[in-house]
């Protein structure tokens, strides 16, 4: 029975996420647009905002190319294992204080391990392309993913321990103001390490443009493409949702549907910013990005660990 | 954010290293702070793309975009230069802030339609070419036959490869127009209760004449000599211009109803003052009558004489007293060859040319010198008389001074002569130095101003004398220049008459003769070049012949070598294509294909096409255009295009320079050329 | 021995700068050898340059460096003045100089955006681009072309300045050095940046002379060398300004260099802009078929790359019998295996775009 309302719900989460990705993708390019000095899209729709509506069958419509020497069964599963996890990932999340769509005891643990199955996507659509450049992109973004899980875990547990509960519910319903600023280091680990985990700027070198053209997915086309970038869209509107929920209070200081409210705004803050930062800083090298993780990243949150542990003694 | 660049200190080095350690990183936080801000701020920031669709882009005026042209031959005429003469120095001014004024129209000193000339000649319109030609320049004939021709200097065809013949197109239109003389030539109706008498029926003198005639004015007319022409009738030699060319064209101004007073001496058998009481305004146009001589030892000893003297009795006698003499001639003008070669004809063993100035400085036309030279004259060049030798009363010699330079670094006249001399044997001197006025008789009685010098006092924009009403022009005034300099000054003094006769301003509200100023392009190599883009090769008298008599040495052009010759025309500035190819052979990528039909009156562009897909947009054509008619627009867009309309014909590069984009082949017709068949010969 | 992956990058690739085609021979991810081959944008220009005339090898020459056509024009109409013996008036002589400083600008604006998208800073790019759309904008209100000018002539430049030109010009040169010092911090500050490009393809001062590099290339590496100031020519003399140089020959001082040149080329203009007389623009003497005298010429213009030198030979023809042109890219690109070996493959391509080579003039 769990299983099947689980199904259920990851379904909704497919649809959700679809939805937000149109929305992303739009946002995405009017963000990028301004910092730009641009306009971006504005002939579909006010300000362009049906943009994606047009893309959409243009995507479905466009050729469904398999590179000859491909390994087309593989090919083919990739996208759907690199969109699923995210879309899964979704319904351990509590939109208000309280219901989430899935009320796990480990919810914590699941939202941290499922979409690390992204990364057998990756090699998956990496191997299966047999292109040099995708695979580089492949064996990147299999060593980031991997690495990125630990900062991204232990940042994520000085939460669990004021919280005293790996339950996102009890999080979000136990959460005080005052939590954000004793948190905030780990806010930031999360942050960076949520960048890296869904290959965003500056973290984006499994699909560096500039040296790997597209990275893992570079011989993908039309629909299966767009499965790509709707999991990475995806992606960052998932782990937006999870801070907002869990390091920024969900609904605080409001209450109710209005709550609900304020939480996706906090959200589309939380994506905005991941934009604006990747719009503006360069990318780092693989081998920085590793040096970063480990000497930097992962100390920083044993700190904040440690720091918030003292702070539980006391109180 | 404006800021003087020059304030911006240059870093010794660029290499800016960065701090280590902890301060390393905390540098770097703020580093990425500070990116972020600057991204920030300019996404609050005003973009600097446009909405397309609504905003349009803005081109600059100077937009190399898809051609087109104005207008095209076959189908646009082009516009004669054909205004009252009051108003045509502000026509040609605005013509030439147009960009339309053709260089030889600009550079004539009279602005002598040449382009319009050309193409009713090349169009079979040869009697009205000729009536184009003599509403400037009275004497179409005459200086058809002797012009400088300052429209050939000017002529663009010079760097293409060769200038047009206009003064033989002249020529050949005057000798066209005997034919219908007779039917064309009628007096002008007399629209004014006014009278003017001129004095002297030089060049200038009948330019103001027939001026005022179509002004309505009663024109009455005293000459000196038996003849009408002034210079003309006494100084040209005969073998340049047969008497009765200038004869018939003065006579078509007589017959425009010029009262013509031959014989009449203004000053001795007439008096000036009772002119100027007898009508209404008076020109003097009397020109100049006094050879000058070098103040030199021995220059009053016979055999000594002045060019006028020495031409007036080659002219009239046929014989100039130096048969079997040395004749030297001293001055390096037209005047000077003249004489030399004047000297020739009548039987000179030898003559010779002696000049201060150096064989480039030689102020005669150079075609002048080579003809002269071809007939056997000596020219000596950087030579300054010092001295006549007389033995006798009589001239035996020259002696003459080196001379090393004619004009100090302002360009004034300063010779500076060297210590060499040499002594030429000769027989006979002639001066032909210049010549000067000699007005003190014509004058007297009235009370119109003299200078010190015995000049008459003129002004040199409205030709106003000391006296209201008394006029004057032509080489009195402007001192020894070409016969269209003093046509064009009697045209200006017409205006004048007519002001002051109707009462208005003579300064205000005039317009000054434009001074056009067109690039000088040195004349190209002609190998090459098609020998039917050349210019008509006009026939001369061998010079061993032409030294025999005064018969004149240059053939006219023939009817199917004048319409060629016409056709060459490329109707600078005139915003309609002739097919001269020029756009096509200087295209770098082969974009463009011309091709025409070249009969008399029949002449069209057949085709224009423009290959867009070759097009670089280099512009190379549109700059060598000499019509004007090929320009740029902004109006191709290749989007608005389906992938075969790269593609221009004739229709479509003739399309309207309105509206933002060409429009592809959608209701733009090539124009029809008319027949190609050569007209029947009348 | 380990297994060596060899990678092609290019020559349909986003950030070779063109067509260039890179065999890269990868040990994990460290480049063990990179070999530019060129010639994918070969287009015989200089043969085409054989079978035309003197007037028609113009529009070729803006095709040559395609984001500096000014400077091409400039280089060749040099040498055919040269040869000819063409004198040119002096208002010519400024707008040429400020042309070509624009031009400068234009094609630093080409380098620094790449130097920020290369690494991944996108948006950088789009910074620099809206300086050269000024660029450019200037460009087209003089002669009516956004990239390929067709401007400069043997004897002058094909048109004088239109009438707001200089005002507009002014504008443009007081905007410039504050914009470009904002995105010296926003790149060149940056920690990632550094990162990125410190100590990266150091191109050692010996190395840089031995292979003949000249321009910003040899200027990072520390190598005083402006044939403005070297090899004085047009009214450059009469111009102060001074060359900007680097320590270390990295990407780092590569990149930055060109950002002080623009500040410099703000300079030249300011000056040349109160310094510029009314007078003609072109040499009214020179025929519009030209038939120089059979000899040969070099002449030298200090391009946005270098020294960019257009070799002549005359046969007394309306064409030239030979046209070369010693293209400071090709001279920059050759560099690279040195500078390649032994970094990352994502360190390759902010060496290529350091070295800014333009395909068109490399191949040509």
């Amino acid at each position: 029975m769990t299983l099947l309302l689980g199904m259920g719900w990851g379904a909704l989460g497919v649809l959700v996420i679809a939805v937000g990705a149109i929305f992303g993708v739009w946002w995405e390019r009017k963000v990028s647009a301004r910092i730009q000095m641009r306009l971006g899209p504005q002939q579909i729709g006010p300000a362009g905002s049906l943009q994606m509506i047009a893309d959409v069958p243009k995507l479905l419509f466009r050729e469904d190319i398999i590179p000859a020497r491909a390994d087309r069964t593989l090919f083919k599963l990739a996208p759907l294992i690199v969109f699923a996890p995210i879309a899964i990932a979704m319904v351990v999340i509590p939109f208000t204080s309280g219901w989430a769509p899935m009320d796990m005891s480990v919810g914590v643990l699941f939202f941290l391990a499922v979409p690390s199955i992204e990364s057998i996507a990756l090699l998956i659509s990496a191997w299966a392309s047999h292109n040099t450049l995708s695979t580089l992109g492949g064996l990147r973004g299999a060593a980031q993913l991997i690495s990125y899980e630990v900062p991204r875990s232990l940042s994520v547990l000085p939460l669990v321990l004021l919280a005293g509960s790996l339950r996102p519910l009890d999080i979000a319903q136990r959460w005080e103001w005052w939590w954000f600023p004793l948190t905030l280091v780990a806010f930031v680990v999360f942050f960076i390490a949520s960048l890296a985990e869904m290959n965003r700027g500056p973290f984006d070198m499994p699909e560096d443009e500039s040296e790997l053209v597209a990275g893992y997915f570079a011989d993908y086309s039309g629909m299966r493409w767009a499965i790509f970038m709707m999991a990475e869209y995806g992606a960052m509107i998932v782990a937006s949702l999870f801070a907002a929920t869990t390091f920024l209070g969900g609904g605080w200081p409001l209450s109710g549907a209005a709550g609900t409210v304020l939480m996706v705004v906090k959200a589309v803050a939380l994506v905005t910013v991941i934009m604006w930062v990747k719009w503006t800083l360069p990318r780092v090298r693989p081998d920085q990005l590793m040096s970063f993780c480990w000497k930097i990243l992962t100390p920083l949150a044993l700190i904040q660990l440690v720091v918030v542990g003292v702070v539980l003694i006391w109180l | 954010m404006a800021v003087d660049p020059r304030e911006v200190p240059t870093p010794a080095s660029v290499s800016d290293e960065s701090p280590a350690g902890l301060k390393g990183f905390f540098a770097g936080a703020r580093s990425i702070a500070t990116g972020l801000g600057i991204t920030g701020r300019i996404a609050f920031g005003k973009p600097i793309t446009i909405r397309y669709p609504t905003e349009r882009s803005v081109l600059s005026p100077r937009w190399r975009g898809a051609l087109r042209l104005r207008g095209v031959l076959g189908k646009d005429e082009v516009k004669l230069v054909r205004t009252v003469a009051p108003e045509y120095n502000r026509a040609l001014q605005e013509l030439y802030e147009a960009d339309r004024l053709p260089p030889c129209v600009g550079n004539c000193p009279a602005n002598v339609d040449a382009r319009g000339q050309n193409y009713l000649i090349a169009d079979d319109r040869v009697a009205e070419a000729y009536e184009l030609v003599r509403d400037r320049n009275i004497l179409p004939g005459v200086l058809g036959r002797i012009c400088h021709h300052p429209c050939e200097t000017a002529c663009r065809r010079n760097f293409y490869d060769e200038a047009l013949a206009i003064r033989p197109l002249h020529r050949f239109a005057s000798e066209e127009y005997r034919k219908v003389r007779a039917e064309r030539v009628s007096p002008l109706p007399r629209t004014q209760n006014k009278s003017v008498a001129i004095v002297g029926a030089g060049p200038s003198g009948l330019a103001a004449a027939y001026d005022l005639l179509k002004y309505g004015y009663r024109v009455v007319m005293y000459e000196g000599e038996d003849k009408p022409g002034g210079a003309l009738y006494k100084g040209i030699p005969t073998y340049r211009l047969p008497r009765d060319v200038l004869e018939e064209e003065v006579g078509d101004i007589i017959g425009l109803g010029l009262q013509l007073h031959t014989g009449q001496h203004v000053g001795r058998d007439v008096e000036l003052s009772a002119l100027i009481s007898e009508n209404d305004a008076v020109l003097l146009s009397v020109g100049l009558q006094e050879s000058r001589f070098v103040p030199v030892p021995g220059v009053d000893a016979e055999g000594v004489v002045g060019a006028l003297e020495f031409l007036r009795a080659v002219n009239f006698t046929g014989e100039g007293g130096v048969e079997g003499k040395r004749v030297l001639v001293i001055g390096g003008g037209n005047v000077a060859v003249d004489v030399a070669r004047s000297a020739l004809r009548v039987g000179a063993s030898s003559v010779a040319l002696a000049c201060l100035e150096s064989d480039q400085e030689m102020p005669c036309h150079p075609w002048e010198i080579a003809e002269a030279v071809d007939e056997g004259v000596v020219p000596m060049c950087s030579l300054g008389p010092e001295e006549v030798l007389v033995e006798d009363g009589h001239v035996v010699g020259m002696r003459m001074r080196s001379c090393l330079s004619v004009f100090d670094e302002n360009g004034r006249f300063a010779p500076k002569y060297g210590d060499e001399t040499t002594d030429l044997p000769v027989d006979v001197i002639v001066f032909a130095v210049g010549q000067g006025s000699k007005v003190t008789d014509l004058v007297s009685g009235t009370e119109v101003a003299l200078s010190e010098r015995g000049q008459l006092v003129v002004d040199r924009t409205t030709f106003t004398t000391s006296v209201e009403g008394v006029f004057a022009c032509g080489e009195v005034v402007t001192g020894p220049g070409s016969a269209i300099g003093a046509i064009a000054t009697g045209h200006e003094a017409a205006t004048s008459i007519h002001r002051y006769l109707q009462g208005a301003s003579l300064t205000e509200d005039r317009a000054a003769r434009p001074a056009p100023a067109y690039p000088n392009y040195p004349p190209v190599d002609l190998e090459g070049i098609e020998s039917n883009r050349l210019r008509a090769v006009i026939e001369m008298v061998s010079p061993d012949e032409r030294v025999k008599d005064f018969r004149p040495i240059e053939a006219g052009l023939t009817r199917d070598g004048a319409m060629d010759e016409a056709m060459r025309c490329l109707r600078c500035q005139s915003e309609v294509c002739v097919g001269c190819t020029f756009c096509a052979r200087t295209c770098p990528d082969y974009a463009i294909q011309v091709e025409r039909v070249d009969e008399p009156g029949a002449r069209c562009v057949t085709r224009y096409d423009l290959d867009l897909s070759k097009c670089c947009f280099c512009g190379l054509c549109a700059e060598q255009c000499p019509t004007n008619a090929l320009m740029h627009t902004g109006q191709y867009e290749m989007s608005f295009f389906e992938r075969d309309l790269t593609h221009f014909d004739k229709g479509e590069m003739l399309r309207s320079a309105d509206g933002t984009r060409a429009t592809g082949r959608d209701g733009i017709a090539p124009p029809a050329c008319p027949s190609a068949t050569r007209r029947e010969e009348p | 021995m380990p297994h060596d992956l060899t990678v092609n990058i290019g020559p349909s690739h986003p950030s070779t700068h063109g067509v260039c085609n890179l065999l890269v021979e990868l040990d994990g991810e460290v480049i063990v050898s990179a070999e530019p081959r060129i010639g994918n944008l070969h287009r015989g220009i200089e043969k085409i340059a054989e079978n035309r005339t003197y007037m028609q090898v113009i529009p070729l020459t803006d095709r040559l460096d395609y984001v500096g056509s000014m400077y091409s024009n400039w280089a060749y109409c040099r040498a055919v003045e040269q040869l000819a013996g063409i004198a040119v008036p002096e208002r010519a002589e400024y707008i040429r100089v400020m042309m070509c400083e624009l031009q400068r600008i234009g094609s630093h604006m080409m380098a620094l955006g790449p130097a920020g998208s290369d690494a991944g800073a996108t948006s950088v790019y789009m910074y620099t681009f809206a300086q050269r759309d000024l660029v450019l904008d200037l460009f087209e209100a003089v002669c009516g072309a956004r990239l390929t000018y067709n401007y400069v002539r043997p004897g002058g430049v094909s048109l004088d300045l239109p009438d707001g030109w200089v005002e507009q010009c002014r504008a443009f040169i007081s905007q410039l050095p504050g914009a470009m010092l904002e995105l010296d911090r926003l790149l060149f500050g940056n920690v990632i940046a550094r990162a990125r490009m410190k100590g990266i393809g150091v191109l050692s001062r010996e190395d840089a002379i031995a292979c003949g590099t000249s321009g910003p290339v040899a200027r990072g590496s520390g190598v005083d060398f402006d044939l403005r100031r070297d090899d004085p020519f047009s009214v450059y003399p009469r111009l102060e300004f001074s060359v900007p140089l680097g320590d270390n020959g990295d990407c780092y001082d590569r990149a930055r260099v060109h950002l002080f040149e623009c500040i410099e080329s703000c300079k030249i203009i300011a000056q040349a802009l109160d310094q510029i007389e009314p007078g003609p623009v072109r040499n009214d003497d020179v025929p519009r078929l030209i038939a120089p005298p059979a000899g040969d010429t070099y002449a030298h213009v200090e391009s946005a790359r270098g020294s960019l030198g257009v070799y002549l030979v005359s046969d007394g023809s309306v064409r030239p019998y030979r046209m070369k042109v010693r293209s400071p890219a090709f001279s920059n690109l050759s560099v690279l295996p040195l500078l390649a070996k032994g970094h990352l493959l994502s360190d390759l391509v902010i060496i290529l775009g350091s070295l800014d080579p333009v395909f068109g003039e490399v191949d040509r």
